[in-house]
Formats: structure tokens, sequence, C-alpha cells
């Protein structure tokens, strides 16, 4: 029986860790859970994709929202307890996957298959790789960088005690900038080979 | 004037943290009654009898605390322990019960008898859930009732959500008929001496004339989802209610403390025994009854919901010795100019759109001195008061998902079987019932009262 993998990729927004998620679930043959995760959660417990969609790795509002006896009613915290119930199904059945954001280094932390990295990258080669990417104005990609990078940090560190992107959540935090994405992948890879091999 | 801006602060930081949730609301209370003690007693009045009075030990120890003798004595000064003590009993009682299976099994044996039909299921649910309320509280009501209308929504094939729509509404509706239904009617009926018959006669009228036209409501707003529901499922297969049952014996003597409590509520205007002593007693019987378990029920006791309760009645206190909630009591009497129905109008109308916001608990708590000003200095019924502010407290909750806590629980619990309930889809099925309910309890004060 092949050994488990479980390949958590947290990543800020333009660095580039999503392409990265994705050539390793090339070269692995690992199915990759992402934007797709909710289209295979609401086909198996027969739910309603697009209202879960909106939702889907977003902020919980404190004001509009309450606690009782231990549980809440946002949406949001629901949906994400939803995806998370669904990560550990998947980690406690064997099976290896990859896994991009929803605060999974932290859902997953007690598995020992898990290996997490972050991944991060300096601002201006984010800024270029994003506007080269969507075709959009340098100023325009620093704008939706932030944007999304806050959006992901309130929804990680609403579920997780400890921060977004700080090294001692994950195993592994890489600066995509420093060695491009193809060699910042060949490491990953390595150090993937070493822990599963 | 010191103590009173102090009192006020403290008031609405309590309020505004308690929204929040930066900390836990018992936390949140008691850190306030803390300050409410130190700053508002000690700095601004320089009054330990205010203190002593607000902390309110020595009532306890007072034969009214647990015996009633002819006319019962309320009072509307400090901690209310005849709350505590009561809400007590009952945690305990309702946490034997559930140790048992006794809700499940019920829920379960009602959905048999009605051969697992959905429409059936529907109507029985919310009558269920507007009789257990008005008994137990409306948080257990829901956990166990949500609880099994997901199970049979997944062996029947139909969407949960309408049912525990409807059970949350009945949950708050019940709760408002009886003295022990719901927290601010417990608050309203320790603090004025009110029996449960006083208040089944009153406000117990008013949610039954409601429930008939809650119950149409929502039939006419989900009957087409309803009937979309295919019955082409085997009950034969589905778990039985005996299933429900860990322990026979046990469950058969939780049954039998529920009975004895519901008798001894309704009849203790007769027989004199306070809501604190009835409490005591069903606490100490579920006790001896599950044997081995007892530290288990004591342990699974809601002790933070107790320390809010306390902390809240303390920042209370603070309010009404430095006779802030007499300006309000003015201000509500210079608005209405008076008159009386106008009165009732603002009283109602109020409660409901505050507790649609904010917790009914604190405010039910805020306006128990403000209505006995209110009907001192205007000669009103305070009684007819008591009555129009338990209804707006009790049903004001249900419009919004945060209003009550048994919104909170039913949409948490549908919320985690994948069937999310969006603020918009909630407030606009929703809150028409409540303004339904709200506007037949005001015209119902007003035929019967004036």
């Amino acid at each position: 029986m092949e050994k488990q993998m479980i390949i958590s990729i947290g990543r800020e927004y333009g660095s580039g860790g999503h392409e990265i998620a994705e050539r390793i679930s090339k070269k692995y043959n690992l199915p990759i859970y992402d934007h797709n995760f909710l289209d295979e959660l609401c086909q198996k417990k027969n739910l309603d994709k697009n209202l879960l969609a909106e939702f889907d790795e977003a902020k919980i509002n404190k004001l509009f929202s309450r606690t009782v006896k231990g549980l809440n009613n946002s949406p949001a915290y629901n949906v994400a307890n939803l995806q998370f119930e669904f990560l550990k199904d998947l980690a406690e059945e064997g099976k290896s996957f990859i896994v991009v954001g929803r605060c999974s280094e932290y859902v997953l932390r007690n598995y020992d298959a898990l290996f997490s990295v972050f991944i991060y990258s300096n601002p201006k080669a984010r800024a270029e790789r994003l506007s080269k990417k969507l075709h959009i104005t340098e100023k325009e990609a620093t704008n939706m960088m932030y944007l999304k990078d806050a959006k992901r940090k309130k929804y990680h560190d609403a579920h997780s005690p400890i921060r977004w992107g700080k090294p001692k959540g994950y195993d592994l935090c890489i600066d995509s900038s420093s060695l491009g994405i193809d060699k910042t992948l060949d490491l990953l890879c390595s150090y993937i080979d070493i822990k599963y091999c | 004037m010191l103590a009173q801006v102090l009192a006020t602060v403290i008031f609405l930081a309590m309020f505004i943290l308690i929204v929040t949730e930066i900390w836990e609301r018992h936390v949140i209370t008691l850190a306030c009654a803390l300050l409410t003690l130190i700053l508002v007693f000690g700095v601004g009045m320089h009054s330990l009898p205010a203190i002593i009075e607000t902390v309110n030990i020595h009532s306890i120890f007072t034969q009214g605390f647990w015996i009633t003798t002819g006319e019962s004595s309320g009072h509307s000064s400090g901690i209310n322990w005849e709350t505590i003590v009561f809400i007590f009993g009952m945690m305990v009682m309702v946490e034997g019960m559930a140790h048992t299976g006794f809700f499940r099994w019920l829920c379960m044996k009602i959905a048999k008898l009605v051969n697992y039909k959905v429409s059936s299921i529907f109507l029985t649910f919310m009558i269920l859930s507007a009789f257990l309320a008005m008994f137990i509280d409306s948080i257990t009501v829901i956990l166990f009732l949500a609880a099994v209308t997901i199970e049979l929504s997944q062996l029947l094939k139909f969407n949960p959500v309408p049912l525990i729509l409807a059970e949350i509404f009945c949950a708050n509706l019940g709760g408002s008929a009886t003295m022990c239904g719901d927290p601010p009617n417990i608050i309203i009926g320790t603090s004025f001496g009110y029996s449960f018959t006083d208040f089944i006669t009153n406000t117990g009228i008013i949610a039954g004339i409601s429930l008939i036209f809650t119950i149409v409501y929502f039939y006419f707003v989900f009957h087409k989802q309803l009937e979309k529901v295919g019955t082409d499922v085997d009950p034969s297969t589905f778990p039985t209610p005996e299933s429900a049952i860990t322990n026979k014996t046990k469950f058969i003597f939780s049954t039998i403390i529920f009975l004895c409590a519901i008798i001894l509520l309704v009849t203790h205007a007769q027989t004199g025994l306070t809501v604190s002593f009835i409490g005591t007693v069903i606490a100490i019987v579920t006790l001896i009854a599950s044997g081995k378990d007892a530290i288990t029920l004591i342990k699974k006791v809601d002790y933070k919901t107790l320390l809010f309760f306390i902390g809240l009645f303390v920042v209370v206190g603070g309010l009404e010795q430095t006779g802030i909630l007499e300006i309000l009591a003015g201000l509500i009497g210079k608005m209405s100019g008076g008159n009386v129905m106008l009165m009732i109008a603002i009283i109602i109308w109020i409660s409901a759109i505050c507790s649609a916001f904010i917790d009914n608990i604190p405010f039910a708590a805020t306006m128990i001195p403000v209505i006995s000003s209110l009907a001192a200095t205007h000669g009103i019924d305070l009684s007819v008061l008591s009555w129009t502010l338990a209804m707006g407290t009790d049903i004001g909750g249900s419009a919004t998902p945060i209003g009550a806590s048994a919104n909170v629980v039913g949409i948490a619990t549908a919320a985690k079987s994948g069937h999310i309930i969006k603020w918009g889809r909630y407030c606009k099925i929703m809150a028409p019932a409540t303004i339904i309910v709200i506007f037949i309890s005001m015209i119902t004060i007003y035929l019967r009262y004036f």
C-alpha cells in the first residue's frame, strides 16, 4: 500500500502558490482541492453549491452572528467547518491529496501524513506576475493583492490560533520570488520525496 | 450625577461587549458587575446599603424565598436569586431528561404516530415545540427538535429548513405562554411575584391565539415545498423511537419528575411553594434518581449562563439605584403623554424591536424597574405592563437570526448539516410572523384590559 500524502499549501495572492500546487498535483498524480472543493462536498451531501460558494473562505461577521452553547450561526463559520470535516474525512479514509488554503495546515495538523508549506513572495514580484497574468496594471494588481490577502488572513485567523503565514504554523515557508516558480517547485518536490519515500 | 454617568457607561459597555463577543458573555457581565460595585456604589454613591441590597444574598435566608404565605411578595432590585435557583433546578432536570433520551424519543414517537408524513410532522413538531418550550428552555427544545428534523429529512428526503424555522418561532412563542418558558418571564414573574397561573391566563391566552395564526401563516408560506416531498420511502427501515432511550428505568423516572415539575409549577400559587423551592426540589430528586450519573449532570449544568445572570442583575441594579431607570420611565411616560394605550404600544414595539437585535434577558431585566415606575407614577395596572413587556421581549427575538438563543441553535444545527440559512431568507419568513404576533398581542391586550 502506498504511503498517504497530504500536502497543504498556503499562499499569498500572486505568489504562484496555486500554480505550484497544480504542478505538484500533476507530478505525483494527486487530486487537488481548491475552488472545486465545494463541488464534491455538495455532490456528496446533496447540498446547494451556489449557496455554500457564497461563503467559501469568507470572514465571519461577528456583528450578525452569535454563539450559544458552542454553536455559531454564521454561514461563513459553518461552511468552513463543513469543509474542515470533509478534509478530515478524506484524511481519515487514508486518501492522498493536495489542498490549497482553507486553513488546512491547522485543521489537518494531527495527521502524520501532512506536509504543510506557506508560499510567499515580495510584493513587487507578485504585482508583476499578476499584472502579466490578468492583463492589468501593476497598481491594480497591488490593490487586488492586498484585498485578497486581507480576506485570506481574516478567514484563516478566525479558525486557527496560529496567524496566517507565521512560520510556526507550517513545516516550511518559502519565498517563491527568491528562486523563481520552477526552482521553488523543485525544492518542494525534493522535500516531498524525502518525507514520503 | 457621577454615579449615574458611571452606571450608564458600564451598562452600555456591557451591551456592546456582549454583541461583539470579544469575551464570553458571563465574563463581560461579571466584570461589569464588579465595576458597578466599585465605581457606581463605592466611588459614586459611597453607599454600602446599595451594595448589600443589590447583591441581595440575605433574600435567600428569608421564608418568602422558599414559601409564600398569602400574597406573593416580589422584588425587583439587585440579584434575583429566585430566578438563578429556579433556572439551575430546571437545567439539572433537563440534563437528566436529555441523558435518558427523552426528547429524541418524544420526537421520533410523534413522527411515527403521524406515519412519517412530512406535512403532519411539520404541524405536530410546531405544536410540540410550543408545548415543550412552555416548561423547558427553548435552547434545549430546538437542540433536539432540529436534530431529529434533520435526521428525518435525510431519511424522508425533504428540505429541513422550513420545519426548523417554524419550530424556532413556535419555541419562542411557547416560551411566552408561561412563567418558566423564557428567562424574561421568569425574571418578570419573580420580580413582581406573579404565579404560573397568572402567566398562563394572560400571556398564555395571547400565545394560544397567536399559535393558531402562526400555524396558518407557516402553512401558507411553506405548503408548496412540503407538497413536493416524495412518499416512496419504507419507514420500517427507520430507527425506532425506543432506540433513543438509553436507560429505561431512568427514562421513566425522568418523565415522572418532569410531570411532577409541571404539576408543582401549575399549582404553586395554591401551594405557596416558590419557584426557587420547586427548582431546588426537582434538582435534588433528579440527582438522586440519576444515581451514578449525578456527577455528570452537575458538570453539564450551564454555569456560564447562571453567572451571566448574576453579573447582569448587578449592572441593572446600578442603573436602578442611581435612578437612571426612573428617568427612562419618565421619558416613556412623556412620549405617551399619559395615554396608557399608547404606552402599551410603545413598550411592546420597542421591546420587540430591541429584542430582535440584542439579548432579550438584559433588556427585560432593565425594563422591569422601568415598568414598575411607570405603573406607580401613572396609576396603571402593573400586570398589564408586565404581560406587554413579556410578549414584546419573548416574541421580538424571533425576527432575526441573532434575536434569541433558540434561533442561533436552530440555524447552527441546520448549517452543520449544510443547510445554510442566510439573514435575508430568515428575516423574509420570520419578521412578518413576528410582526403579526406582536400585532395580535397588542390588540388582545387592548381588547382584554381596556
